[in-house]
């Protein structure tokens, strides 16, 4: 450890490290644009094009960092142009395109580097241009990143609402007047502003992993761009300096060890991340599982005890599970005050939460017969399944869809929901005819009743149900009752 | 009355075939438009040439008078619902902010006034309670009532919906209809691209009639009759009899 940080201290590591920070924020920066226009084979294309760049700028003017900076900007625009050429005017497929023209132009410079270092005298190594060379980095290339990763960062920010807009919206961003082709130029160019920084750092071959890997790492941990993009920036610079740690510790080369960094933050994200991970998507659909069959228990428990029937072996028998796992679920059942501790009977809020399912299940197969057309045999699977999953809002809608009936396709009743009457006036078909009862849910509805003359064990006929109100004749007189306050009355069915 | 838009001899055609020929059309400001016609009779490239998205073969069009370089912000286009990248991650307030986009200035930042106006957006549309709301994650009512709250936050003066009702509940649908005829009374112009002619008269002032050609425009009453639908759709029409799209 100490000997690490001594090799730290040393001014070529300083270098290599500031490097690779900026190296790593930039990318990280840039690759959430890249990713999310789905350009990143693009970005691949483009570092691995400006190798015949590069080996011209050295041909011209030999080893400077400005040389090579301009000659690859010149071939990365090239080869962008190149590539939007073909693709508008030849009738190639877009990616094939981009193909053809990044890898000619990378083994223009393949070539190129190897004629000309077969002079003597020239130090121009291949492989530091395909996998970079962090270690070597001078003073003069530390300038140069360091004011690309400015000009980066900066121009991300200026021109935020503008890449923003274009990437999430083209057409939208052209209906308010932003040039898009311009931005998608200019995004190119700061892609070959950033391969060039990367050179020194990762290399041609891998700079489209600092790119599109934190970037994508970012996305599955945030929901909003200006998070994704700091986010992206941060991964990218852990990426990139304790990749330069372990190479150096490792004693291998910095810039796959940058790269497979990255992938490793990636892994971590798919794995880990809190709403787009898999281990806590697993985690929820487990919960949901164990949720649905609690809701089956108390369900056929609830069924059972009305049919005077609920013991121990008609639970299980009806669940098909053994009886050491009903037993689980009846500790759930009891922790949860759903049933009766020490007695095999629901509790009054276990009734309530049993008739809730039995609504869901049993209005959810009068939607599917009366809404969608399915038939009786058809509809019981799908409500044992969506009786779990249906919140209430939804299901009262679905059961003033329905008109409030009261009997499901099998003709078994459809509980109230609960707070309302067991048998509200809504539930009463045109003609019918019933009975105001004695109790009611609370004062006001009886004020309600009263104020419209409608009194306790007064006998009425449903003239008109609409989606509004209801017409009742009582007596000789005519009432409109609006459709929330029926849903309220209990009255009795007395079926002429 | 004044004209929102004026095309004159619109013609538009992709490689050889012909999209949009020769079209005439005075858009009186301040009415809700329907745009009928079958797929592929050129709808959505209306759309684009008045929104200056294309460069048409020949023709004029005119908004407000003027070209739509200088009217960029008093134009507002909402997209159909598949058209966009709902993975994308912005919020439900993000996108709706950028309705405030075109009143920006290069450097100019967002400031309290543009929050303000976005809130209000959203609560008219009655879903300010979805603004942190990653966009994929609403219900396809919401996503279409998003977009409806970015066109009001823009203040345009036109507006261009593409299909607004397809993919959202009923709830929505009802929504949408009043907000776009509340719209049409405050003086804005409406243009609609609408597919399901069973509503068309309850929906539209006016109605455009297209199929490559502009086969009638004017007030629903006297447009929307059974010869002119019948051009629009040519062979199309007992098919719209049977399933009783119009009567």
């Amino acid at each position: 450890m100490s000997e690490l940080l001594e090799i730290l201290q040393q001014e070529w590591a300083i270098r290599a490290l500031i490097a690779s920070s900026l190296v790593g924020v930039m990318c990280g920066v840039l690759g959430c644009f890249i990713v999310l226009r789905n350009m990143s084979l693009v970005g691949d294309a483009l570092a691995h094009a400006i190798l015949p760049g590069v080996v011209f700028a050295f041909v011209l003017v030999g080893y400077s960092a400005l040389g090579f900076f301009t000659g690859a900007v010149i071939a990365g625009l090239l080869t962008a142009l190149g590539i939007t050429w073909i693709q508008h005017n030849v009738g190639t497929k877009n990616d094939a395109a981009i193909g053809i023209v990044f890898t000619a132009m990378f083994s223009i410079g393949v070539m190129g580097i190897s004629y000309i270092s077969r002079n003597e005298g020239v130090h121009l190594d291949l492989k530091d241009f395909l996998f970079g060379n962090v270690l070597g980095v001078a003073n003069s290339d530390l300038y140069l990143t360091t004011g690309i990763t400015i000009y980066v960062v900066v121009s991300v920010i200026v021109f935020y609402r503008y890449l923003f807009v274009s990437t999430f919206q083209p057409v939208i961003a052209e209906t308010m007047g932003i040039p898009v082709q311009l931005i998608h130029y200019f995004l190119m160019l700061l892609l070959s502003f950033a391969v060039v920084a990367s050179l020194q750092t990762v290399g041609v071959i891998l700079v489209v992993a600092m790119l599109i890997t934190p970037a994508s790492t970012a996305l599955l941990l945030s929901q909003r761009l200006p998070s994704v993009i700091i986010l992206s920036a941060i991964i990218g610079l852990f990426s990139a300096v304790l990749g330069l740690v372990f190479a150096i510790v490792l004693e291998t080369t910095p810039g796959p060890a940058m790269a497979v960094t990255a992938t490793l933050f990636y892994a971590l994200a798919v794995f880990f991340a809190p709403e787009k991970g898999l281990v806590f998507r697993y985690l929820r659909k487990r919960q949901l599982k164990a949720r649905i069959k609690l809701e089956d228990g108390l369900k056929q428990a609830y069924r059972l005890e009305q049919q005077g029937s609920l013991t121990i072996e008609s639970l299980a028998e009806k669940l098909g599970t053994t009886a050491s796992s009903l037993q689980k679920i009846l500790q759930l059942l009891r922790t949860k005050g759903l049933i009766e501790k020490g007695n095999l009977k629901l509790t009054s809020i276990g009734v309530g939460e049993a008739e809730k399912l039995v609504r869901a299940h049993r209005l959810w197969e009068t939607y599917l017969v009366n809404k969608i057309g399915l038939n009786n045999e058809q509809i019981h699977e799908e409500a044992e399944r969506f009786e779990h999953l249906l919140p209430e809002a939804l299901l009262d809608a679905v059961d003033q869809e329905l008109g409030f009936p009261s009997t499901d396709p099998h003709g078994s009743p459809i509980p109230a929901k609960a707070g309302e009457p067991s048998f509200p006036l809504i539930r009463l078909a045109n003609q019918e005819v019933g009975k105001i009862a004695e109790h009611q849910s609370g004062q006001y509805v009886s004020a309600q009743l009263w104020r419209m003359g409608l009194l306790p064990g007064a006998d009425f006929k449903v003239m008109e149900k609409s989606l509004e109100q209801v017409q009742l004749k009582v007596g000789e007189k005519e009432v409109k009752l609006p459709v929330s306050l029926a849903r309220l009355v209990n009255v009795e069915n007395t079926k002429n | 009355m004044s004209h929102a838009i004026t095309v004159k001899g619109l013609s538009v055609s992709y490689e050889r075939k012909v999209v949009l020929s020769n079209i005439y059309l005075d858009i009186e400001q301040g009415f809700l438009y329907g745009i009928i016609g079958p797929n592929g009779a050129g709808k959505s490239t209306l759309f684009k040439a008045l929104l200056g998205l294309i460069q048409p073969n020949s023709g004029e069009i005119l908004i407000e008078g003027s070209s739509i370089k200088s009217k960029r912000k008093k134009v507002v286009y909402v997209p159909q619902k598949s058209d966009v990248d709902w993975t994308f991650p912005a919020t439900v307030l993000d996108v709706v902010l950028m309705g405030r986009y075109p009143h920006k200035k290069l450097f100019q930042q967002l400031d309290q006034h543009d929050q303000a106006m976005a809130r209000a957006a959203l609560q008219e549309m009655g879903i300010e309670n979805l603004a942190s709301r990653q966009i994929g994650e609403l219900s396809g009512g919401q996503q279409q009532r998003v977009f409806l709250a970015r066109a009001i936050c823009q203040q345009a003066d036109i507006f261009l919906l593409d299909e607004p009702f397809v993919g959202v509940d009923m709830t929505t649908e009802e929504k949408i209809i009043q907000l776009l005829k509340k719209l049409a009374a405050e003086g804005k112009t409406l243009l609609v691209v609408h597919h399901d002619l069973s509503s068309v008269r309850e929906y539209f002032d006016k109605i455009i009639l297209l199929n490559q050609r502009l086969i009638a425009y004017g007030d629903t009453d006297q447009t929307f009759s059974e010869e002119n639908v019948a051009q629009t759709y040519g062979g199309q029409l007992p098919i719209l009899h049977q399933t009783g799209m119009i009567s």
